[in-house]
């Protein structure tokens, strides 16, 4: 991933009246990269993506695209390509006339423009028949590959997708994750892609970009974002996680009913510059056990099971520690389940893969 | 413990029946109410005798005939159509542009601009009439102006471009504003997203707001009344008529009056459903 | 909900588009209202304007009764017209709304067309339909009606029907307007709820529908007032209405400021009744139903 960034973003501020939506982004994107922006909805994702599209000047701050810089460049000059949260496709124009309009903007010759129409169509697995339609008589899922054909016709440097699969059921979805990993691979575009589904992000990027009310909180590969979160804000953004309130001293952490024979954390689980102090613990739902009497593990802990849910493959545990934290565990659903609501039980988990990290940083 | 469904005052089958009768019936009142004196003017438009009295003497196009070697009532046609025509351009041109401006854009004295441009909607005609009517006088005498055509094109154009500011508002405002954000991504320059994207999508608004414009200004009476000078049009033509006394040749004047209604009406309708 | 952008005056954009607006409403009909105001204050002498500053035409006015007289008599016509109007157009305005599916658009159309074809006509017609020998007293006739049996042509009830005719497509479209937006999984809610279809009307749709109403009975109130066609054609001039008395003002006395001094009193008396009954309808609304 060597050589020029493709993107390359300091330091952009951008206010509405007195709210500040961006408050000094800047994000370096390599040629041929796929990242995601995640955050919660109104964290500026989409103000973002308009500063690089063009839509909206920031603030301050700076912006180029291969080199180029890109502030006081119109929309319509700017090598990217946008697909709209809510597709934006023209209702008075056909999928052909919709796909083929940037080029048509460009003068490029109607037979030219025709054949890169269809070529596009068969890209997105889209039915000939089609073209002559209007986007209100295609699908959900059909507009969607509409929308990314004519983002993609024009061949932009850059291709910007703001939530592009948040209005879809789960199934279509999936569909769709695998179809943009795929386009992604076969043609090579670097893509920036917003969503406010971390896990989508961690499926599809290379890269992860999270950001909160308007800063970027980490950036990262997914498994950066996974395993060693910046603070719990990030952890808590993907699925179910444990956050143990713990103190550190030295190496080694203490919590209200934790015991370990060992308590000392290697470093390579422990946030880059934490010190002695109050911590957060994080460890996955899935790396936690029930413990038979005699069984050890790293870590052990007392707790009383308070719900029981059944997620499909896997079965969910609640509980809450003697110190009145709550806990989550999961087990594979074909086991034999452990424990009744109310229960009490000893659970053990690994050294391996917790993380340590600070409180949430205030923003 | 659970608590008794509610009542109802009346058998629910009894209360459908009723307001099916109470709302069809209704409609189908006005629908007729509407239509009365319409109809009453046509058919008296093809009676053969001297007074529109009943029963008819005999059925005939005879009046209109008289109609069309009526030079008062030719010249009357003819400005009913130059002003409106003309007036429709100028309502609709500068109605489309202020309901762009007071629905999508956010600026100082948004809310005086809109209300001065919508203002003349609530203003009795007549009374507009009689405003602009000294208004153009005065100035005539300090200009040497005498009122006609062309003042009473300004008085329907300040008359029907509020009109044409609010229907044109409802297509505005149901605009989706991305869709130019959209074009302008897709390499089009402020005239291109113009041309592609917003004037095809606003024009349902706008074509219905220039039909509009113009049945409002070809059936004017109280502006032209006040603001034309000695210069008819078909509607100050006919109420001088009755004034004098009334004859089968104003059915049939009516009746002519009608016609381009009643096509253009059709044809936005053809045009609306088209585009749904 | 739709992106609103930030201009600024300086603007090329902006200034295009609202430009033309502003200058003719402001051109031809902010100052021939404020000259209006400037020439109440002004003297006639042998039918002449003669601009000497003076109270006159307001003493005048505050001095005369019979000015008031017909100011009382043309305000309480606009209030029953207001007042005919809504009753007949809610249910139609419902009815286009909620029922007639399939032929909703077609009821549309034959309302327009009727709305926008040219008042004299429908007025005149209304006269040949309404006289003593006209088509509605032949036709009674024909099935066995006594001669003349609808007598009603140039009296006050002739002026009312054609004020209401004229003026309600306004209350129709404006009432339709306002039940057409309301959200239906409101009403499915409240006949969940157990209301009985009357109920959720009377709860739900008719206080969603009040804007509509609201802003129906302004426009046609304020339209109303100035109503000259139809006392003149239908009423005979027999009980002459503010318009038709400021109409003779200038034509017939050919007195300017009288005529516009008259004007600006019977605008500001129908704006007044209008915020009269806003405060009204506000103070009902914040203490609930009286
Ligand atoms: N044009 C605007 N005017 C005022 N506030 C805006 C505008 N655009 C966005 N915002 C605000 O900026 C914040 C970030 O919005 P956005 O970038 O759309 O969030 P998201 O991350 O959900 O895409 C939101 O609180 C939003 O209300
Ligand atoms: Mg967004």
């Amino acid at each position: 991933m060597a050589g020029e960034p493709i993107l390359e973003i300091r330091d952009i501020r951008k206010n509405f009246g007195a709210y500040q939506a961006l408050k000094g982004v800047s994000l370096s994107v390599q040629q041929g990269e796929f990242i995601a922006l995640v955050g919660p909805s109104g964290c500026g994702k989409t103000t973002l993506l308009k500063q690089i599209a063009g839509f909206e000047e920031p603030d301050s701050g700076s912006l180029s695209i291969a080199g180029q810089p890109m502030l006081g460049v119109p929309a319509a000059a700017r090598p990217t390509s946008m697909v709209f949260q809510k597709l934006a496709l023209f209702p008075h124009m056909t999928v052909a006339d919709n796909i083929g309009f940037p080029l048509k903007l460009r003068k490029v010759d109607p037979a030219i423009i025709a054949k890169r129409v269809e070529a596009m169509i068969e890209l997105m697995q889209l039915k000939r028949e089609y073209l002559t339609r209007y986007p209100r008589q295609l699908s959900g899922g059909e507009q969607q590959r509409v929308a990314l054909a004519r983002s993609m016709i024009s061949e932009p440097k850059l291709l910007l997708l703001d939530e592009p699969l948040s209005a879809l059921d789960v199934k279509l979805k999936k569909v769709l994750q695998a179809e943009l990993k795929r386009l992604h691979r076969s043609v090579g575009v670097t893509f920036v892609h917003v969503t406010h589904d971390l896990e989508e992000a961690i499926m599809l990027a290379d890269r992860i970009c999270v950001m909160r009310s308007g800063e970027i909180l980490q950036v990262g590969g997914p498994n950066d974002i996974y395993y060693r979160p910046a603070d719990s804000f990030v952890a808590g953004f993907i699925g179910d996680t444990n956050l143990l309130a713990v103190t550190v001293k030295g190496n080694a952490v203490s919590a209200p009913g934790l015991t370990a024979a060992d308590p000392t954390v290697p470093a390579q689980y422990v946030a880059p510059g934490l010190g002695d102090g109050p911590a957060l613990l994080m460890v996955r739902p899935e790396l936690i056990t029930p413990l038979e009497s005699g069984q050890v593990a790293d870590f052990t802990i007392d707790v009383t099971i308070t719900e029981i849910f059944c997620k499909g493959g896997t079965v969910q545990f609640r509980s809450n520690t003697e110190g009145g934290a709550p806990l989550i565990f999961e087990l594979p659903g074909a086991s034999k389940q452990p424990a009744d609501i109310g229960d009490k039980l000893r659970l053990g988990f690994p050294k391996r893969d917790i993380y340590l990290f600070r409180e949430r940083v205030a923003a | 413990m659970a608590y008794p469904t509610p009542t109802p005052w009346m058998n629910a089958k009894t209360e459908a029946q009723l307001a099916g009768v109470l709302l069809y019936g209704s409609v189908a009142a006005v629908l007729i109410f509407f239509y009365v004196p319409i109809f009453t003017l046509i058919a008296f438009s093809f009676q053969e005798g001297r007074y529109p009295t009943l029963p008819f003497e005999g059925v005939s196009l005879k009046w209109y005939g008289a109609l069309f070697e009526n030079s008062g009532a030719r010249d009357a046609l003819w400005n009913s159509t130059i002003i409106a025509v003309v007036a429709t351009v100028f309502a609709t041109v500068i109605g489309s542009a202020a309901a762009i401006v007071a629905v999508r854009y956010k600026f100082r004295f948004r809310l005086p601009f809109t209300g001065l441009s919508a203002a003349p909607l609530a203003f009795p005609q007549l009374l507009l009439g009689i405003v602009l009517l000294l208004w153009f006088s005065v100035l005539g005498r300090a200009f040497d102006f005498n009122t006609g055509l062309v003042t009473a094109i300004i008085g329907h154009v300040v008359y029907i471009t509020p009109f044409a500011l609010v229907i044109v508002a409802v297509q505005v405002f149901n605009f989706d504003a991305t869709l130019e954000d959209a074009a302008r991504d897709c390499g089009a320059t402020t005239f291109e997203v113009y041309r592609y994207v917003t004037l095809p999508l606003l024009w349902p608004g706008i074509f219905s707001a220039g039909i509009f414009a113009f049945l409002l200004s070809w059936g004017n009476f109280y502006l032209t009344y006040s603001l034309a000078g000695s210069t008819r049009t078909l509607p100050t033509f006919v109420f001088s008529g009755i004034a004098t006394g009334s004859s089968p040749l104003y059915p049939a004047i009516a009746t002519v009056v009608f016609i381009p209604g009643i096509l253009l009406v059709i044809l936005a309708d053809r045009m609306r459903r088209k585009a749904a | 909900m739709n992106g609103e952008i930030d201009r600024s005056w300086r603007d090329p954009e902006l200034l295009v588009k609202a430009l033309p607006s502003v200058i003719l409403q402001t051109a031809f009909f902010l100052a021939p209202l404020l000259m209006t105001v400037a020439l109440t204050f002004q003297r006639t002498k042998n039918f002449q304007l003669t601009w000497t500053w003076s109270l006159d035409t307001w003493t005048d006015i505050f001095t005369k009764p019979h000015y008031w007289t017909i100011l009382g008599h043309t305000l309480f016509m606009a209030i029953t017209c207001v007042i005919l109007c809504l009753v007949i157009a809610f249910p139609v305005a419902y009815a286009l709304a909620t029922r007639l599916r399939a032929f909703q658009d077609h009821v549309k159309v034959l309302i327009t067309f009727a709305f926008l074809t040219d008042a004299t006509l429908k007025t005149f017609g209304w006269v040949l339909f309404l006289d003593k020998n006209g088509a509605a007293n032949y036709l009674l006739q024909q099935v066995g009606f006594p001669p003349a049996t609808i007598d009603i042509l140039f009296t006050d009830w002739a002026t009312m029907l054609g004020m209401v005719y004229n003026l309600l497509s306004f209350a129709i479209f404006t009432i339709y307007l306002s039940i057409d937006a309301i959200d239906r999984s409101l009403i499915l809610a409240a006949y969940d709820a157990g209301a009985s279809k009357f109920r959720t009307f009377w709860e739900v749709t008719l206080p969603l529908a009040r804007p509509g109403i609201w802003a129906a009975s302004v426009l046609i109130f304020l339209l109303a007032v100035g109503v000259f066609l139809e006392p003149k054609v239908l009423g005979g001039g027999k009980s002459p209405m503010s318009a038709e008395l400021i109409r003779q003002t200038f034509e017939t006395r050919v007195n300017w400021p009288l005529g516009a001094a008259l004007t600006l009193v019977l605008m500001t008396v129908a704006v007044f009744v209008v915020l009269l009954f806003n405060r009204v309808y506000s103070l009902k609304r914040h203490m609930g139903p009286v």
